[in-house]
């Protein structure tokens, strides 16, 4: 629903209906009211588009007519300014719960509807008599309106921001911004389209082949793995087994920590670091929107010496013909927070200065961090490659400049690994370019195994069903 | 002149000669006993019973394997103290030395100590380097340790661009990432030093559990009034890290050498320390269940709480609490830990310890670093194994030392090598 620009009281509503199905025996007559009443001016009218060949009209059926009306009701006041308060998501929400104030009624009935306020009429020059000078209410003088009053310190307690547009960083073109707990409905496409790339699957040939060579492999691998998936699952606790975010973290911790016992034979391991909680930021153009990244991700394992790229010079000029993959008519918008009030171009990897571990190595997700955020595995990948992406971008920023630059001089490479404790998923990022405005051009590559099962299953008792042990 | 002596003219009648031989040529007869031994009723209503029934759960516990006999000792759930190893209570070091029998000993082992004397011999010559020398490794190693150390500082304070910390969770958010950054970088470097270190297991925020009895009070009122009561205690602690090996620590002390050591011996009842008692589940833990190889304990590694601050206790005229405070949280939390350790080993009050088990652990705020080791030699606690038991447990124990200084515009002012030295060793300690 589109309510129509324009500060008069009467704003005409359309409301488009489409009907997917319909037989002969919804035909008949409906009746609909609105809720609050005449709230919208009567002209209001509804188009039913969409039946195919059916020459019936008819209003929808009635409750859902109420609920699109006072919707519609809502909208129209929000367009009016009556309302002040908005959720999150830029909906609009009802104004503050109605007060039940009569006691010596009866209290279990249905709150009476609230009275309009008497209608205040200005008659321009005519002064209104008040018993504002009378101190106490005088039937027949109107009643005084009082300046609102500031408080002319500064209070941190009781403070009101001031509305979206008079706010300093308010900007007219809106920015579409990915967080740590967005949900973007095509998931992986969605996230390909946004930063531009060309999917591979399958891990790149040389990282396969260096986890395949046994030089690089721990002593007793097979053992300490499966002490380490122990540990995690099964001994972490006093409790019978722990819960599922307590034992996807002692996993990754444990791997890590396995994997790091190899230092002494790859000192490349000892300049690294790890850092959590680290906010990372930022910014880039495609086509007419401006995106953003943010949020504090996960685990991020900082290195002193870049990684290599992983495709040469030819491939990426090859990837020049590749086409992506869009999903109309979903926008790919989609699930991004739109926000009006933003700074423009922040790009900060989350170190400051001269950091002396510069570049990023590898990220680590887990599913169960946010427990407000539950990803489904699509979405979760998404996220993934969101901020890998947005690590190598920010990365690229400082060292290339702000400017869109068609093809890097050295690609920025970045890994990621997520998991939930059992399943993990790999990924592999090579920033090639940073001009992301056109559909065309040099496209970034990813490189995704997905959904790799670390064990089957992990049981602390064995499953009986129907009196056999399974 | 010859008296005339009588001679037995007659045998004695009472001795004939074939019985006698019998009695003098043969050994003592061993007769098969022909009933059960005689001991005290068990189901009757007197003392002696429950002697007996206490005597025969006793033996119960010994002959079970090691998961029954913590059930076994655990299944009983009764009102006990909860022991905090961080509490404000005053002289709360004191206490707890009773509470566990430890005595206190200031400084830490020789093994730490003689590395100290030797390069204050060693600075009088010229030749040797501005550097303390750590025995196992060589300078470059331990100024790349130097190096790694100054880097994680920097991170976390200066490097990272991190918001103004919630009101106290300032340790949580500033100091807790750069412990575990540096347990993980120092463990890592020194895995060439010290293979035991490779096949460690590293804990995040685990739990460490233990329950003992020690001492006895008379029940002042209820229908139990009069009768003696044990004392139970339990330690729940959730340090910020530590590191578990499959291989026992070696002794800093033989045995014998705890029997002149002095505990302090406090008369009061624990209740006023203060300290509280609640019912729930009696639980023994070293941070990980039974089946765990790594089950011996090698270093832990605590932060202190929000509301310990150096400054304010120095305007309330409280700075000699503030190492009794450092004191009291190593004491109770490698207590439990050494204790939780052997009683996963199958030693408990009736069956104590062949051999002393050693833990260490490190206490910080981010700017003061304290160390301490313990040798667990005893854990027969209670009061009627603790009557002859001349065995007592000890700790070792620094003051607080600065690591640094400050941090001004990227780099580090300060830096005290001595601490540093330190954490390398306590990391460096190897059967």
């Amino acid at each position: 629903m589109s309510p129509s620009c324009g500060g008069t009281v009467d704003i005409s509503v359309s409301l488009v209906l489409i009907i997917s199905f319909a037989t002969k025996s919804d035909t008949g007559n409906y009746s609909c009211m609105t809720q609050p009443p005449d709230t919208i001016s009567p002209t209001v009218s509804i188009q039913i588009a969409g039946l195919q060949g059916q020459v019936w009209y008819w209003m929808l059926l009635g409750k859902s007519a109420i609920l699109l009306f006072s919707l519609a009701s809502l909208a129209v006041k929000y367009k009016r300014g009556e309302l002040r308060r908005l959720s999150a998501h830029g909906a609009v929400s009802r104004l503050q719960a109605r007060r039940h104030f009569g006691v010596s009624r009866c209290l279990t009935a249905k709150a009476p509807p609230a009275r309009k306020p008497r209608e205040r009429v200005e008659i321009p020059g005519l002064e209104r008599i008040t018993y504002a000078e009378r101190m106490h209410y005088v039937p027949g003088l109107a009643k005084p309106v009082f300046p609102d009053w500031e408080r002319d310190y500064k209070d941190p307690r009781h403070y009101r921001s001031p509305p979206v547009h008079e706010m300093p960083l308010y900007k007219e073109k809106p920015c579409y911004v990915f967080n740590q707990r967005t949900s973007v409905l095509e998931g992986v496409r969605q996230a390909l389209w946004l930063t531009k790339t060309k999917l591979i699957s399958g891990l790149p040939p040389h990282l396969v082949s260096v986890a395949e060579n046994p030089a690089n492999q721990i002593p007793d691998q097979d053992e300490r793995v499966q002490n380490a998936i122990k540990h995690a699952r099964f001994w972490d606790t006093t409790e019978e087994r722990p819960r599922k975010e307590k034992y996807s973290k002692t996993l990754l911790i444990n791997l890590i920590h396995l994997c790091a016992t190899l230092q002494s034979s790859h000192p490349a391991i000892g300049r690294r670091i790890l850092a959590e909680k680290y906010s990372l930021a930022a910014t880039w153009k495609r086509g007419e929107d401006l995106f953003q990244i943010r949020g504090q991700n996960g685990l991020l394992h900082n290195s002193m010496d870049p990684l290599p790229a992983v495709s040469g010079s030819q491939e990426v000029a090859d990837t020049a013909d590749h086409v992506l993959e869009t999903f109309y008519p979903v926008s790919p918008t989609i699930d991004l927070q739109k926000v009006h009030v933003y700074k423009e171009e922040v790009n900060s990897t989350g170190f400051r200065g001269d950091y002396p571990y510069p570049h990023s190595h590898t990220l680590y997700f887990l599913e169960g961090a946010d427990a407000r955020c539950k990803l489904r595995p699509e979405q979760f990948r998404a996220n993934m490659l969101m901020f890998t992406f947005g690590n190598a971008l920010a990365h690229a920023h400082k060292l290339y400049g702000t400017q869109p630059q068609r093809v890097l001089d050295s690609p920025v490479t970045v890994q990621a690994v997520g998991t939930n404790g059992r399943i993990f998923q790999f990924l592999v990022f090579q920033l090639n370019t940073t001009d992301l405005s056109g559909d065309d051009g040099i496209k970034n590559q990813v490189w995704l195994d997905e959904d790799v099962e670390l064990y089957d299953f992990a049981k602390v008792r064995p499953l009986i069903k129907k009196k056999q042990v399974r | 002149m010859a008296a005339r002596t009588r001679l037995p003219l007659l045998f004695p009648k009472n001795l004939p000669p074939f019985r006698h031989q019998k009695l003098v040529h043969t050994e003592a007869v061993v007769k098969e006993p022909q009933y059960p031994p005689i001991v005290p009723s068990l189901t009757a209503k007197s003392k002696s019973a429950r002697r007996r029934q206490f005597e025969e759960r006793v033996k119960t516990i010994c002959a079970s394997p090691v998961e029954e006999k913590l059930s076994l000792i655990t299944r009983i759930q009764r009102q006990k103290f909860v022991v905090y190893p961080q509490t404000f209570a005053r002289n709360a070091d004191r206490w707890y030395q009773h509470f566990t029998k430890t005595a206190y000993i200031p400084g830490l082992p020789e093994k730490f100590n003689l590395n100290a004397e030797k390069t204050t011999g060693e600075e009088g010559s010229p030749s040797a380097p501005a550097q303390v020398a750590v025995p196992g490794i060589d300078d470059d190693a331990f100024a790349d340790i130097r190096c790694m150390v100054t880097r994680v500082i920097l991170q976390e304070q200066w490097y990272m661009k991190k918001r103004k910390p919630f009101l106290y969770r300032e340790q949580e958010m500033m100091v807790g990432p750069l412990l575990r950054n540096l347990v993980t970088g120092l463990t890592f470097s020194l895995a060439k030093y010290n293979p035991l270190l490779l096949r460690s297991s590293l804990d995040i925020d685990p739990q460490v559990n233990f329950y003992w009895w020690r001492g006895q009070r008379i029940i002042p009122k209820g229908h139990r009034k009069g009768r003696q009561e044990p004392t139970r205690f339990q330690i729940d602690d959730r340090p910020h890290s530590q590191i578990r090996i499959s291989q026992q620590l070696p002794q800093f002390t033989p045995l014998e050498a705890s029997y002149t050591a002095e505990v302090p011996e406090i008369t009061y009842a624990p209740n006023l320390m203060p300290l509280f008692r609640r019912q729930y589940d009696n639980k023994i833990f070293t941070g990980s269940k039974l089946p765990d190889p790594a089950c011996y304990g090698h270093t832990q590694f605590h932060l202190v709480p929000d509301r310990y601050q150096r400054d304010r206790m120095a305007r309330q005229q409280q700075s000699d609490q503030v190492e009794v405070f450092l004191r009291a949280n190593g004491l109770a939390s490698l207590f439990a830990w050494t204790g939780a350790q052997a009683m996963y080993q199958g030693f408990w009050s009736h069956e104590d310890v062949t051999r002393p088990f050693v833990s260490q652990a490190v206490i910080t705020d981010g700017h003061f670093f304290s160390f301490f080791c313990y040798q667990l030699n005893t854990v027969a606690l209670s009061v009627d194994t603790d009557a002859n038991n001349p065995r007592k447990n000890l700790l070792w124990g620094t003051e607080s030392m600065r690591l640094y200084e400050r941090v001004e515009k990227g780099e580090v002012v300060g830096l005290n090598d001595g601490v540093i030295k330190l954490l390398v060793q306590f990391l460096l300690n190897q059967p």
